[in-house]
């Protein structure tokens, strides 16, 4: 509870506010250390000391003795309030006189001690030499002491902590050597006093261990791809356009790990295997396969079709079967877990109880983006915040009266959007499923096919992938007439109309290839990758396409034809949905086509330069600033909840309940792909040594018990978690009203 | 690890690495730039750790900062003097402070400094008068410039004393989930 994501118990500047009624009376020395603006002085302590005689000695590390210590303190809030305010007017006016003093200048003393020392002259107004003599003094010693103590409380914790925390202080470089070293060489005397070679060789090799993370981490930032570019672009259009590029670039680690797992585990053992491909006589390479990837493809390791259910001899027995379904499996249980874990990051850093973008006190401190470098992106964000500075100051002076019968009409409006984007998407997922029908009723299972008959496979992704263009757009004008009451609504809105669309697309094709298809073909699940395959192929030429329609056109008729409507903005929501979209493809194609990863790789790579050359030469930098770290946790939940799952809930279902083709692929001859699981315990209760695996099968996971226990204790963890969190929201307002109540006085 | 070099010895680079949030590589690239900045002032061997300095003026040309609105303030609130003059143990300071991973807390701490224009521990009207014409290019009337600075003194000061104090202006970055990504600066 005590790490840097609670900040506020560890942060020393929180503890040393004059604002915040703490119990600090035991831990004033370490913080008042190390936070550089320091509002009291030793002096001023001294006299607050005076003023508590009964200090209840609660110690401060953890929140539940923080609000302990808060309830407690009820005598001491008179005098140190009313030293405050006396305080403060001082310590500007003899900064400037206290700057004679040459003894401070000199001893070695930065800045910030020096400030310290500053507002600790100014207590004495009238100071003579010696007097100042003796408070710096006093000064220079309560600082030793609190830097002892913080040496003290790092020697306390563990090395990486310990890291942590030096990075973490509020000092400059130099300070924070010194106590670094300080630290080093506090642990290492008093490990010579135990026994010595031991511990010697701990250190050594605790040092080395850490030299060799810090070269890890070095390693990986060599392979730091397009670091260049994205500080261009950060630098040019502000943070908010750059997160669309982070995101790309994660989703292409994705992939990348992908490929590389599903080349090195099931790919490379057949190639090595089996080179020949079992490639029938009359196939031959015709350009068409790469757009629709059947024919030649078809009988390449492209797809499931091309793998066996052998068991391979070689250097090791090597079981084809049970290499693809833990392949494919531990890669999506390990996708989800990154994409939980990233999600609780973002949200834990990023949640906000209110939308702060709207007041002022938010534009004028917070939200210029400091990594903007270029001039006229930096004019151009000076000229946006003062349009809207202005607005918000002329805002106030005009407040329209919404009479009921406007309300009522923009309720009207919204809930006829509503009912119409639901028809688009729903009347879309219907003429999809139409369209397949009558493209199954067109093919037929034996090969060879004539082009024609490969060429018309081709439609449905073509008219899949139009629609993801063409209907956005309408969603996108039905936003424009509906008026919402803050910006982040109407972005949500829209994203939500989005993804219904794009979820009952995907739905209807994958209902389509779970239920028709195995029945019409003997080896249905290449089948369903070339599917897939011409899906992500057709969906990226579109890509290209939207790029050149929604950028390049909008920048020419934004400024030759129609110059009103100015330089068009990068519209982040619509490409990251393009995206995710463009993920879920790869994660349902993973199971069926091995190698679909690469293509996806490939994909990416050449779409993140196409994006970021339409970007620069046609877009403008955003004109709102703002949310782009609150949007960043809505596409990485996107990513997850309804993509992500709905894939892996795909790839299971088809695991579990269908049938495997009969004649082609690693499953041939089961009844459902999970009974690799089956046979392969059952052939480990063969071998004695393994009993603990067959014991974990049986009663870990095929057992019923096992799941609904977890389940019960999961929810009576989050239960408490929740509890948790009321009570801390309810802590957060109480304090908040002790502040202005204590204020009033 | 692989290469030898002989800008630092390996304490000196464990140091750093301890103490900022920058790795090796990034150190040694730090110095090529800090070296970059001037020359002939800058020595190439940081062994004995030579004291140089270099000043605002040239600080503030860097193409990171040269647009920046705040790079004086910037420099200074990380330079020893108070001047703006930077040795290079300040100018890594600056760096790793203003990355990525730097924690909120600290990059409060900074950006509290960097918009208190006197020096006097708090935000009063005048650092925000001055915030605000830094970041508006002096476009705005003395009546806006006024009354906005008003309105933000009054959003965010919660103990009444007209002016925001640093746990004022912290209560607002918690309010802010954008500030760790908008004060950041990459080199």
């Amino acid at each position: 509870m005590t790490s840097s994501s609670s900040g506020g118990v560890f942060n020393p500047a929180y503890h040393d506010s004059e604002t915040l009624e703490v119990d600090r009376r035991d831990k004033r020395s370490w913080t008042h250390h190390t936070n550089p603006y320091a509002g009291e002085d030793p002096a001023w302590w001294a006299e607050r000391d005076d003023a508590e005689p009964g200090a209840s000695s609660g110690g401060w590390r953890g929140g539940e003795s923080f609000s302990m210590g808060l309830f407690s303190t009820s005598s001491g809030t008179n005098s140190w309030q009313h030293d405050a305010n006396p305080h403060t007017p001082d310590s500007s006016s003899h900064y400037r006189s206290a700057a004679g003093l040459p003894s401070l200048m000199t001893g070695g003393m930065t800045m910030r001690w020096r400030g310290m020392a500053m507002r600790g002259m100014s207590m004495f107004p009238n100071a003579d030499p010696t007097h100042a003599a003796l408070a710096e003094d006093a000064i220079r010693s309560e600082v030793e002491n609190e830097e002892q103590n913080l040496i003290k409380e790092l020697i306390a914790l563990s090395a990486g902590e310990q890291t942590r925390k030096i990075q973490e202080l509020p000092q400059s470089f130099g300070e924070k050597k010194n106590i670094r070293r300080q630290v080093m060489a506090f642990k290492s005397s008093t490990n010579s006093h135990h026994f010595l070679c031991c511990t010697d060789c701990c250190r050594n090799m605790s040092l080395s261990f850490r030299r060799c993370g810090n070269g890890i981490k070095s390693a990986r930032q060599t392979l730091k791809l397009w670091r260049g570019i994205m500080k261009e672009i950060g630098g040019r259009f502000g943070s908010s356009v750059l997160t669309y590029f982070l995101f790309l670039k994660w989703l292409l680690m994705f992939n990348i790990f992908s490929f590389l797992v599903n080349f090195g585990f099931i790919t490379i053992p057949l190639l090595v295997h089996d080179l020949s491909a079992n490639i029938p006589s009359n196939v031959s390479f015709r350009g068409l396969e790469l757009l629709t990837g059947a024919g030649y493809f078809n009988y390449t390791v492209m797809y499931y079709g091309g793998y066996s259910n052998e068991t391979l001899h070689g250097l090791v027995d090597y079981n084809m079967q049970l290499a693809y379904f833990f392949t494919i499996a531990v890669y999506m249980v390990l996708c989800g877990i990154v994409l939980i874990f990233s999600m609780a990051s973002s949200f834990k850093k990023n949640y906000v109880l209110s939308d702060p973008a709207s007041s002022r006190a938010w534009q004028l401190l917070c939200s210029w983006d400091f990594s903007l470098t270029n001039e006229r992106a930096v004019r151009q964000r000076k000229n946006n915040l003062r349009v809207q500075l202005k607005e918000s100051l002329s805002e106030r002076a005009e407040k329209e009266s919404i009479t009921l019968s406007k309300e009522l009409k923009q309720v009207g409006i919204h809930v006829g959007s509503w009912f119409l984007s639901t028809c688009l998407a729903v009347g879309c997922g219907a003429s999809i499923f139409y369209l397949c029908q009558y493209g199954e009723e067109q093919a037929m299972d034996t090969a060879p096919w004539s082009l024609l008959q490969e060429a018309e496979t081709l439609l449905v992704p073509f008219v899949v992938s139009l629609m993801n263009i063409v209907i956005p757009l309408f969603f996108s004008l039905f936003n424009k007439f509906e008026r919402y009451s803050t910006h982040r609504r109407q972005i949500y809105a829209l994203l939500i109309r989005n993804v219904l669309l794009r979820m009952s697309i995907l739905g209807v094709l994958c209902y389509h290839w779970m239920n028709v298809v195995p029945q019409k073909y003997s080896c249905w699940e290449p089948m369903v990758g070339q599917a897939l395959y011409r899906l992500v192929i057709i969906d990226f030429l579109f890509l290209m396409l939207g790029s050149f329609f929604g950028e390049f056109l909008s920048n020419v008729i934004g400024t030759k034809l129609q110059p009103r409507l100015g330089v068009p903005e990068f519209d982040v929501a619509r490409n990251v949905l393009e995206l995710v979209y463009a993920q879920t493809l790869a994660w349902i194609g993973i199971y069926f086509s091995p190698l679909l990863p690469a293509i996806q790789m490939l994909k990416f790579f050449i779409l993140f330069y196409i994006k970021k050359v339409s970007l620069t030469r046609n877009c403008q930098p955003p004109r709102r600033s703002g949310r782009a770290a609150q949007m960043q946790t809505i596409f990485i939940f996107l990513l997850f909840f309804p993509f992500f799952v709905g894939a892996l809930s795909i790839v299971a279902y088809t695991a579990w309940s269908l049938t495997p083709s009969e004649q082609c692929g690693p499953f041939q001859g089961l009844n459902n792909t999970f009974s690799v699981v089956s046979i392969w315990i059952h052939d480990l209760e063969a071998i004695p040594t393994s009993d603990w695996v067959v014991w974990i099968y049986q009663n870990v996971i095929r057992s019923e018990l096992f799941y609904f226990l977890l389940t019960l204790i999961i929810i009576a963890i989050i239960y408490i978690f929740w509890q948790l969190t009321q009570g801390r929201k309810e802590l957060i307002n109480l304090l908040r009203q002790r502040i202005i109540n204590v204020s009033l006085f | 690890m692989g290469n030898k070099q002989t800008i630092f010895t390996d304490e000196q680079l464990d140091a750093y690495q301890d103490c900022t949030f920058f790795t090796r590589k990034e150190i040694l690239r730090l110095h090529g730039r800090y070296h970059e900045l001037a020359p002939h002032l800058v020595p190439m061997d940081y062994t004995n750790e030579p004291e140089c300095k270099i000043p605002l003026a040239l600080i503030v040309d860097m193409p990171e900062l040269k647009e920046n609105p705040f790079r004086n303030r910037i420099v200074e609130s990380f330079s020893e003097d108070g001047a703006g003059n930077l040795s290079f143990n300040e100018f890594v300071d600056m760096f790793s402070v203003l990355s990525e991973t730097a924690p909120r807390e600290l990059k409060a701490i900074y950006a509290f400094k960097i918009y208190d224009f006197n020096v006097d521990n708090y935000l009063c009207k005048e650092d925000l008068e001055k915030t605000l014409n830094k970041l508006t290019k002096e476009e705005l009337t003395s009546e806006e410039v006024e009354l906005v600075c008003e309105k933000t003194i009054d959003e965010a000061d919660l103990d009444g004393d007209n002016k925001l104090s640093y746990s004022d202006f912290e209560n607002m970055i918690t309010r802010a989930p954008d500030f760790l990504s908008t004060f950041h600066i990459r080199i």
